[in-house]
């Protein structure tokens, strides 16, 4: 039990009298919750192994210290299991690293969503959808541990709309969005493996999601025809993205693979492929400040390796996907952290 | 006799660590002013225009301008903390 619980209790006739005053505090997402009592929490703190009053981070821009037992707190109103505990803490330790920016990613007008990548058997083991349509409902890990880092954010650091949160659009992704690689089709390493981590750890990385641009191209097999489908997405995002995000579905990545492509192969072929004169990037004027123009020739992404390629989604159907990240991939970095 | 259910709190509604605002001059009159643009368009316009207005109507000082030339980052430190050293006063602005 948590009875040395660091948190301000409440004391309620009925889980209904609960609920609502958490609604009517702006403490939910506008969704029912499960109400966080005593006992839910301690479930999942006495899951860790760790003490509650643990520290998770700082959030670096309000000085806010996150512990572990609000982490729990959160996830119990979202309905994770405790068995998901282990990824939320990592998630959250990722999102307080300064290079991810927090504060702005979740203030800002812009209105991106925390795109969450669990890679590693972990996911299998807890039920997270990588395959069909994996950005959609029906999985209680995905629904619920995206749902989580939303309410963390709400709560824990203050951005709920209207006050911090100023999004113009935001995108329905800022109520939920963890997924997971689609392990049976994926014919290259996974994000972990790119990003230096053990085959077979589990990790999780989160990314600042803008609204994903569904890619559909059914009549091309060959690498280069399939890719170039891609270039109109990645011209809606503006020049010079630092890291965007690219989801390939199975029937795509296949007839790459087929061809013998390698990651690195298509990450050139993408950079190279989206191009285009800076006068045709202003007929748009997507960033800030002058119109461009002139001749010259500007890549949608700054480097062959600003492109994230990941595998996921249902056998059937050729529809990829492009996700922009917030302020063009640079002022926010995704960040990686293994899951203990 | 209904038992009653107790609830924790999901909030952090303070911070943990000590994070104080700074006193609050009595007068602007005579004070240096930092003028801190955050890299947007129109960010640096913004701030002269406010810079006049308080100088006009409550005798601001010089003014020092900086720009920490990107919306999206937190202000690097060395930069706050040279503003710090020479002003009583910063104002920051956005700008679309």
């Amino acid at each position: 039990m948590s009875s040395n619980t660091t948190s301000k209790t409440y004391s309620f006739h009925s889980p209904h009298d609960a609920a609502e005053y958490f609604l009517d505090q702006g403490w939910t997402d506008g969704l029912p919750i499960n109400i966080p009592t005593e006992t839910a929490v301690a479930r999942f703190v006495e899951f860790s192994g760790r003490p509650g009053q643990d520290i998770i981070g700082v959030e670096p821009v309000k000085n806010r210290e996150i512990t572990l037992e609000k982490v729990a707190i959160n996830a119990v109103m979202s309905g994770c299991k405790p068995e998901y505990f282990p990824v939320l803490l990592a998630a959250v330790e990722a999102l307080l690293e300064p290079e991810f920016n927090l504060h702005g990613i979740t203030a800002s007008t812009m209105g991106a969503g925390i795109l969450t990548v669990v890679s590693g058997p972990i996911a299998k083991d807890i039920g997270i959808n990588g395959g069909i349509s994996v950005f959609g409902p029906g999985h209680q890990a995905n629904a619920t541990i995206g749902r989580a880092l939303r309410l963390f954010v709400i709560n824990c650091t203050g951005s709920r709309s209207g006050e911090i949160d100023k999004a113009t659009l935001g995108h329905a992704g800022k109520y939920t969005w963890c997924i997971t690689e689609n392990e049976d089709f994926r014919p290259w390493p996974n994000t972990s493996e790119d990003r230096g981590f053990k085959i077979g750890s589990n990790t999780v990385s989160v990314f600042a999601g803008l609204s994903p641009t569904q890619v559909s191209n059914h009549s091309s097999q060959d690498p280069e025809n399939i890719l170039r489908s891609f270039r109109d997405a990645l011209f809606a995002a503006g020049p010079n993205q630092g890291e965007i995000v690219i989801i390939f579905c199975p029937e795509h990545v296949q007839s790459i693979s087929r061809a013998g492509w390698t990651k690195s192969q298509v990450r050139d072929f993408l950079y190279e492929t989206a191009v285009r004169s800076d006068t045709e990037w202003g007929f748009g004027s997507i960033p800030p400040g002058p119109k461009p123009s002139g001749s010259a020739m500007t890549h949608s992404a700054l480097t062959p390796d600003s492109f994230t390629l990941l595998v996921a989604g249902g056998a059937a159907g050729a529809f990829s996907s492009v996700i922009p990240l917030w302020a063009s991939g640079v002022g926010s970095n995704s960040v990686t952290k293994e899951i203990i | 006799m209904v038992e009653e259910i107790k609830v924790l709190d999901p909030t952090i509604s303070t911070s943990s660590k000590d994070s104080l605002l700074a006193v609050r001059p009595e007068s602007l009159n005579g004070l240096t002013v930092g003028l801190l643009a955050n890299g947007k368009k129109n960010s640096v316009e913004i701030l002269q225009y406010v810079y006049e207005i308080l100088r006009e109507e409550h005798g601001l000082g010089i003014s020092i301008e900086d720009n920490k030339g990107n919306a999206s980052r937190p202000c690097p430190p060395d930069l706050l903390e040279n503003l710090a050293n020479q002003c009583d006063v910063v104002i920051t602005a956005s700008g679309d």
